[in-house]
């Protein structure tokens, strides 16, 4: 069960003023690697589309995104007549606070001593872990659906509703990855994770989760947080020709800021979650001096990786249309990962029921390739039979008047 | 419960930050009220109706099914934070569970209940062929000042 030494034995003040340091210097590094992600972002896309970027504040335009989040304080703070005031003000809280707390669960670095204390360079270890991962992408729901119905307009109404489907449906299929590594920590907790994950096989191949466990559940996670932190090709939350700008279309100055500063705190914390659950995360070689520094070096090399990969995916791929992401979500994703699941769990216990499992897991997918084409059938017959059911039903009156006469 | 004692920190510091944004977004921007300013965001045209509550029931039936898998990765993290003690036994216990809650979504699938986009083979609607263009768009251009 992970738990973290500092905070086992009797909390004196010494070690409440530890733990709030590293509080402290946690959220700073959010904030600094929130601001350096929105530039790095900004210039790696302006490289990939042949412009320039930013470059005007600070050497090569590194100040871009702090100028940005100060103009935002000196904007006017709008709330449209039609909210609903308080969910309208509550919602940006219910985006960013997650978010934050989100990243107290990844281990940045390995064990260290200070002040005569022993600590897991990560902000907190709680026994549950990666639960609450899900409690907090699940709380940001809310605020994102909160956003939009509070707004009192269309287009963000319409943008929360699609959000809060896409994204509960595609953290159903991360609920299923993560379980498959959970699986094979038998703990909750990522510093159970990330201490499994140290060593080799055959003395060079990291013994990191994606190969222990396959591709397929790495694959499917970065599939399923992409969608979940409505990152491009799955924003269809923020589709700027259906819906001007999603669910924070009325939001204005700072409220406007939280927001995206929760997307890409979101978006940072998730790569290191990855890093956390498939590759080791603080893993990696480690020189005979400095012993402390390596571990911090590699996980933040990792991480940064992952970032230029969902900047690279903006650049590349086109929008997802909004069935092609529902159909992915539920007919793809859910159900390879309950079967990988299901079999690398059998798999540990004898090779027999794996591959008992793997013969159950084809015959389901024969089924549901099955029940989709009738599913397909059927709607689709509905769908021709509307017509017809209109000619033999009587016309219903028109009404010749538009709106407010 | 000692272990929680850095993210109940976090969860004040995080909160702290943002209201404090709040306070100085307060004290620094101008507030100048107007009419066009809050109302709703129509791309530039005047609002004329209410705002529309509704939207597609796919959305809700989207919300059930998700409960429903929801519930099942409840159940599957206990399993498998303890499937090293479990044996074959717990195998073949999650296996039995995914397998029920599997055929109801085959079920929900078959049915079309999760099927989203356009309709393959469908022709449009009849409904919109009725619409007279010309009238369509004077009506835009008068504003609906009629």
């Amino acid at each position: 069960m992970g738990s973290d030494p500092l905070l086992a034995g009797h909390i004196g003040w010494v070690v409440v003023l530890i733990v709030v340091i590293k509080v402290i210097v946690a959220f700073i590094a959010m904030m600094v690697s929130v601001l350096l992600a929105i530039w790095i972002e900004r210039k790696v896309i302006s490289d990939m589309q042949n412009r320039i970027g930013p470059n005007r504040a600070g050497p090569f335009g590194l100040l871009q995104s702090l100028a940005d989040g100060i103009k935002l304080f000196f904007k006017e703070d709008l709330i449209p007549e039609r909210s609903d005031k308080f969910i309208f003000k509550l919602a940006p809280y219910l985006s960013v606070i997650p978010a934050f707390l989100t990243f107290t669960l990844v281990p940045v670095g390995g064990i260290v001593h200070i002040f005569g204390h022993t600590t897991e360079l990560q902000v907190a270890d709680p026994p549950i872990g990666i639960l609450l991962l899900l409690a907090m992408s699940s709380i940001s729901v809310y605020g994102v659906m909160l956003a939009g119905w509070s707004s009192g307009s269309k287009y963000p109404l319409i943008g929360s509703v699609r959000a809060s489907a896409q994204m509960i449906s595609y953290e159903a299929a991360m609920g299923l990855s993560i379980a498959s590594v959970v699986l094979l920590t038998g703990s909750l907790s990522t510093r159970d994770m990330v201490t499994q994950q140290l060593g080799t096989f055959f003395g060079f191949i990291p013994h990191w989760n994606i190969i222990r466990l396959g591709v397929i559940p790495f694959l499917v996670f970065i599939i399923a947080i992409t969608a979940e932190v409505n990152r491009p090709p799955f924003d269809l939350v923020e589709a700027e020709q259906e819906l001007v700008g999603g669910f924070h279309t009325e939001y204005s100055s700072i409220r406007f800021a939280l927001f995206y500063l929760a997307e890409y705190m979101n978006t940072i914390t998730m790569s290191a979650i990855m890093v956390t659950m498939f590759f080791g995360g603080p893993d990696g070689p480690d020189p005979s001096f400095l012993h402390w520094l390596w571990p911090i070096v590699w996980f933040i090399v990792k991480t940064a990786v992952f970032f230029f990969i969902y900047v690279w995916f903006r650049a590349a791929l086109p929008r997802l249309r909004y069935d092609q992401l529902m159909d992915l979500g539920w007919k793809v994703l859910i159900p390879v990962m309950l079967v990988w699941l299901l079999v690398v769990a059998a798999m540990r216990v004898s090779r027999p029921l794996g591959f008992a499992m793997v013969g159950l897991g084809i015959v389901g997918g024969l089924l549901l390739y099955r029940a989709i084409a009738v599913g397909r059938d059927r709607s689709t017959a509905r769908e021709l039979a509307r017509p017809a059911r209109a000619e033999l039903e009587p016309p219903r009156e028109r009404r010749e008047d538009h709106g407010d006469s | 419960m000692a272990q929680y004692l850095p993210i109940v920190i976090m969860l004040v510091l995080g909160a702290l930050f943002a209201s404090g944004s709040f306070v100085a977004s307060g004290l620094f921007a101008p507030r100048r009220p107007h009419r066009a300013k809050s109302a709703p965001y129509e791309c530039g045209i005047v609002p004329r109706t209410e705002l529309a509550e509704r939207f597609p029931v796919r959305f809700y039936l989207v919300a059930m099914i998700f409960i429903i898998f929801d519930i099942e990765i409840i159940f599957l993290y206990p399993f498998a934070a303890a499937a090293g003690e479990l044996g074959t036994f717990g195998v073949v216990e999650i296996a039995t569970f995914a397998l029920v809650v599997f055929i109801a979504f085959a079920y929900l699938v078959a049915n079309g209940a999760l099927s989203w986009g356009p309709k393959r083979g469908s022709s449009a609607p009849s409904g919109m062929g009725h619409i007279d263009l010309k009238e369509l768009t004077a009506l835009m251009v008068r504003g609906g000042h009629d």
